[in-house]
């Protein structure tokens, strides 16, 4: 039939391994997921039905911790607190945030890019620092409360306490529903909107009935993100609190205090709950509505290009960032004040503050440097690992994966440090005071930005592609190694520098865990606001801020990804 | 050295969905050898490429055997099969060259640089690629990507070649184009080769043997020929070519033929008897329902008063080196289609016409005993 000689001798060469490698780094994953995040928070939720002092047992259980939230004003207090924090401030982040995304994506506007990485400083500056500058904007000497009364005679309410917070926390946090909400906007399909505008709707009625309806479940989403962080932050009702507790001010107290671990346990056992039933209710709310509508055509939506309209889209969107960018202008300006004390400005500048913290500037930086880096890697590895056998394998209980990794997410900061003294003070594992101690709570609070990062580039791959290479002889590492990761590379490192970035500044788990050897940004931030050396505060947040702008900034150049485009 | 044999015996495959089980694969058997052409060919959702992908080891078997060579297949995963594949969508490396993606298998079995330069090179030769090696899949057309995959799929001198649906994404003149190249490459080689498809004609031109597929079972298995003109079943009948289908009635048979009666009543002595359910006792019976099967080209139509059974023309159809009638007949279920070379004479859209079928072009379909 053929005069070619038959092909290869494929039985002589058919050779019978064992691809080990997958069950291996599956067992692994499995293992550092039930290892350090089950099990401590199994073991926190255990803690809180003990009383401090007591053995976990059977036994023992009770509901003592708890009975403060029934007998306690100040428990009370801090649980409605919460409550009223998380919802004025996620409101007023909308509210805010909506005029903004709409003006970006409709009207055009100069430096677009520029300005939408302007809009990220609020999210990645280190928020307790940011808070402190609104005590030097609005305290009771305040640069800006001063020409209010002395321009206007207007007298705001004090920072401290409820206005204060929700202010600082709105400005920290909407950056996130303006960046999904102006995605969204920008992404829409342009027929909708003009078979709306053929069949002879106005403007405004289209706005009303067709745009913001569709956007509305983008809203719920950045929302829910708002409110989630909010019921969790820590460092800026530590900041402005005063007498006016939260539930993470709470358990930092109790531990603080008393180290009643049982006690902080069970307050942050009820922050858990208070958080998942907001997610619970904002997505009943957002129940019916999917719908995604993203363009074909490289067609933009119709801008709105009058002379009003850009004037007034300019005028929002940069007395938004102003505001937004006004804490982080304090903090530079101050870390150059060579003395800024009982004046609306400083009286002189220079470098005397970086001077003068030189030498205990290196230790933190290389910290946390070293425990960001560390903690990343992890959940590059791991968050990827999952990510692709979440979107890869069918297996049952894919859902459990799911639920597992996005947990941490919805875990307050202060609760998951909680969980980790708790679990690894005693027992198993030790490894309190340690770094490794925080390098894992790091990676478990961020492994689900690589999760979702990743499982969005992998679903975007071919997985023919994968399987080419396995019909080519390629084992299964070897296809991750040459093929896959190659492919979802864009998506892990996108994910990593947003992990990275946002652990340099990390407050709320490491106020919990840390110890003198290991002393973060954060922590000297903190140590000096303590130690009332407000112009140093200043001085290691502006190099923590320099720090990370350099590190997105870089990434995105590498990547070739918008900055603001990573934080969607 | 001995043709490579490969043996899927009783193969099945059942899909666990959020709908409950899917059969996808519903006992499926043949055997090949050699630089045999096989291809599997069906409707959407037949099994064809299920199968296919459970040679591959792509996809585990829920039931039955896999053998090569006499080794089976099912000890070992896909990557050690030594087989090449081809798939609809190409599936190219996008982060590699050419070269590198053809180079991509050999490297994975360890050979010296030099070797696969060498090698590389001759695929690219043979394929007429040379010129592109540095360049990227995404600057190629679909004809030169589907090159490419082709050639990585054989630079390693694989046991067997699988190709999924190759050319679905390619243009109708380049799909013409490229399975004559596919087949060229494939005598060149002598390498057996199983191709997934569901145009028939593709198939019909291309394979040694088709099989057809419907609902995850093997319907017939034979050269393009054998199968298009002595279908052994109404599928077949109506899938490969065009087919009329006439009711009948038997009214005498035995061994040699039968005797049928159209629903007009018009008589009919047939020779080709084909039994519906092979695996019962197939004898044929008298007062039984059955259907007449004969191709476009192997009816006759006339002016009206002549030979046969009467219908009325409803269509002509001029496609170049065929004359199509479409026609109207109370004998037919649904509309009849006659093919000749040139125009009958006196007939028009709307004549009333005869047409007429020779017993030794026309099956007999029957049912076996009840």
């Amino acid at each position: 039939m053929t005069t070619a000689a038959p092909a290869g001798p494929a039985v002589a060469r058919l050779r019978r391994r064992i691809d080990w490698l997958p069950y291996a780094i599956g067992a692994l994953t499995i293992f550092v997921l039930v290892a350090f995040l089950l099990y401590p928070i199994v073991k926190t939720v255990m803690f809180s039905f003990v009383k401090s002092g007591d053995e976990l047992a059977f036994a023992n259980l009770t509901l003592v911790n708890f009975r403060r939230f029934v007998e306690a004003s100040t428990y009370q207090n801090a649980l409605w607190h919460s409550i009223e924090v998380g919802v004025l401030t996620t409101i007023v982040s909308t509210m805010l945030a909506l005029p903004a995304a709409y003006a970006m994506a409709r009207v055009p506007i100069r430096f677009r890019n520029f300005v939408l990485a302007l809009f990220i400083i609020p999210i990645i500056a280190p928020p307790f620092i940011g808070a402190y500058s609104w005590i030097i904007l609005l305290g009771r000497t305040g640069i800006i409360t001063h020409y209010l009364d002395s321009w206007f005679g207007i007298q705001l309410p004090s920072v401290y306490g409820l206005f204060g917070i929700v202010l600082a926390l709105s400005l920290h946090y909407f950056p996130y529903i303006f960046l999904f909400v102006q995605g969204a906007l920008a992404a829409s399909d342009p027929y909708i909107e003009e078979s709306a505008d053929v069949m002879g709707a106005s403007r405004l009625r289209i706005l009303r009935t067709i745009t913001f309806p569709l956007v509305l479940p983008t809203i719920f989403a950045g929302a829910l993100i708002v409110l989630v962080k909010t019921l969790g932050n820590f460092g800026v009702p530590a900041i402005l609190g005063g007498g006016y507790y939260v539930l993470p001010t709470l358990i930092y107290y109790q531990i603080n205090g008393y180290f009643n671990l049982n006690g902080a346990s069970a307050i942050a056992l009820v922050n858990v709950l208070i958080t998942l039933i907001a997610i619970l209710l904002l997505a009943r709310v957002n129940r019916k509505r999917r719908f995604v509508t993203v363009t074909s055509t490289a067609r933009r939506s119709k801008q709105h290009t009058g002379l009003g309209a850009r004037i007034a889209a300019n005028v929002y969107i940069w007395t938004l960032l102003l505001a937004a960018l006004l804490p982080q202008i304090i903090i530079v300006l101050s870390s150059f004040a060579k003395q800024w004390a009982a004046s609306l400005f400083p009286t002189a500048y220079g470098f005397d503050n970086y001077v003068r913290l030189q030498e205990t500037l290196g230790e933190p930086i290389f910290n946390s440097l070293v425990l960001g880096g560390s903690a990343t890697l992890m959940c590059v590895v791991f968050g990827t690992l999952a990510a692709y056998a979440a979107v890869r394998k069918r297996f049952k209980g894919k859902w459990a994966l799911d639920m597992t990794i996005m947990l941490p997410f919805v875990l307050p900061g202060i609760v998951t440090g909680v969980a980790y003294l708790t679990t690894f003070n005693s027992g198993l594992i030790v490894l309190t005071g340690t770094g490794t101690i925080i390098i894992l709570a790091y990676f478990i609070r961020r492994i689900a930005y690589i999760f979702r990062s990743v499982t969005a580039s992998v679903t975007q791959v071919d997985e023919k592609i994968e399987e080419a290479s396995t019909i080519c002889g390629a084992t299964w590492g070897r296809t991750m190694r040459k093929v896959t990761v190659p492919l979802i590379a864009p998506g892990i490192m996108a994910g990593g520098i947003l992990v990275f970035s946002t652990l340099i500044t990390e407050i709320s788990v490491t106020i919990i865990i840390y110890s003198v050897e290991w002393k973060t940004l954060s922590i000297a931030i903190f140590e000096q606001l303590t130690n009332e050396d407000i112009l140093g505060a200043a001085t290691i947040g502006t190099v923590a801020i320099a720090l990370t702008l350099i590190l997105v900034f870089t990434a995105s150049k590498l990547i070739g990804r918008n900055m603001a485009d990573m934080f969607r | 050295m001995a043709a490579h044999v490969l043996t899927v015996k009783e193969l099945r495959k059942v899909f666990d969905t959020d709908q409950g089980q899917v059969l996808a694969v519903d006992g499926i058997s043949f055997e090949l050898s050699g630089d045999e052409f096989f291809t599997m060919l069906g409707p959407s959702g037949c099994g064809k490429t299920t199968t296919l992908r459970m040679v591959a080891g792509l996809e585990t078997m829920t039931a039955g055997s896999i053998f090569f060579d006499g080794e089976d297949f099912s000890g070992f995963s896909s990557f050690q099969r030594n087989i090449g594949m081809v798939f609809q969508s190409y599936a190219l490396f996008p982060h590699m060259t050419v070269f590198e993606n053809i180079a991509y298998g050999l490297r994975v079995r360890g050979m010296a640089a030099a070797e696969v330069g060498g090698k590389v090179g001759r695929i690219l030769g043979l394929l007429g690629l040379g010129d592109l090696a540095k360049r990227y899949p995404a600057d190629l057309s679909g004809g030169q990507q589907q090159r490419v995959s082709i050639g990585r799929a054989l630079v390693y001198d694989p046991g067997m070649l699988l190709l999924d649906e190759p050319l679905a994404n390619l243009d109708a003149k380049l799909r013409v184009e490229m399975r004559e190249e596919i087949r060229r490459i494939q005598k060149e080689l002598g390498i057996m080769t199983i191709y997934v498809t569901h145009d028939q004609e593709e198939a019909m031109s291309i394979s040694d043997r088709v099989a057809v597929f419907n609902l995850g079972r093997l319907m017939q298995a034979g050269p393009p020929h054998e199968v298009y003109s002595n279908p052994t079943s109404l599928f077949v009948a109506d899938f490969i070519g065009k087919a009329n289908f006439f009711p009948a009635r038997i009214t005498r048979s035995d061994n040699s033929g039968a005797k049928v009666a159209l629903t007009s009543g018009a008589e009919l002595a047939l020779e080709r008897l084909n039994a519906l359910e092979p695996d019962e006792e197939a004898e044929i019976a008298d007062g039984f329902d059955a259907t007449v099967m004969v191709r476009p080209e192997h009816l006759v139509i006339g002016r009206a008063g002549g030979d046969g059974l009467s219908c009325r023309v409803r269509r002509i159809q001029f496609l170049g080196n065929i004359i199509r009638y479409h026609a109207e007949c109370a004998d037919a279920s649904g509309e009849v289609i006659v093919d000749t070379t040139r125009l009958v004479g006196g007939l028009e859209e709307g004549s009333e016409a005869a047409i007429a079928m020779a017993p030794a072009d026309s099956i007999l379909y029957h049912k076996g005993r009840a």
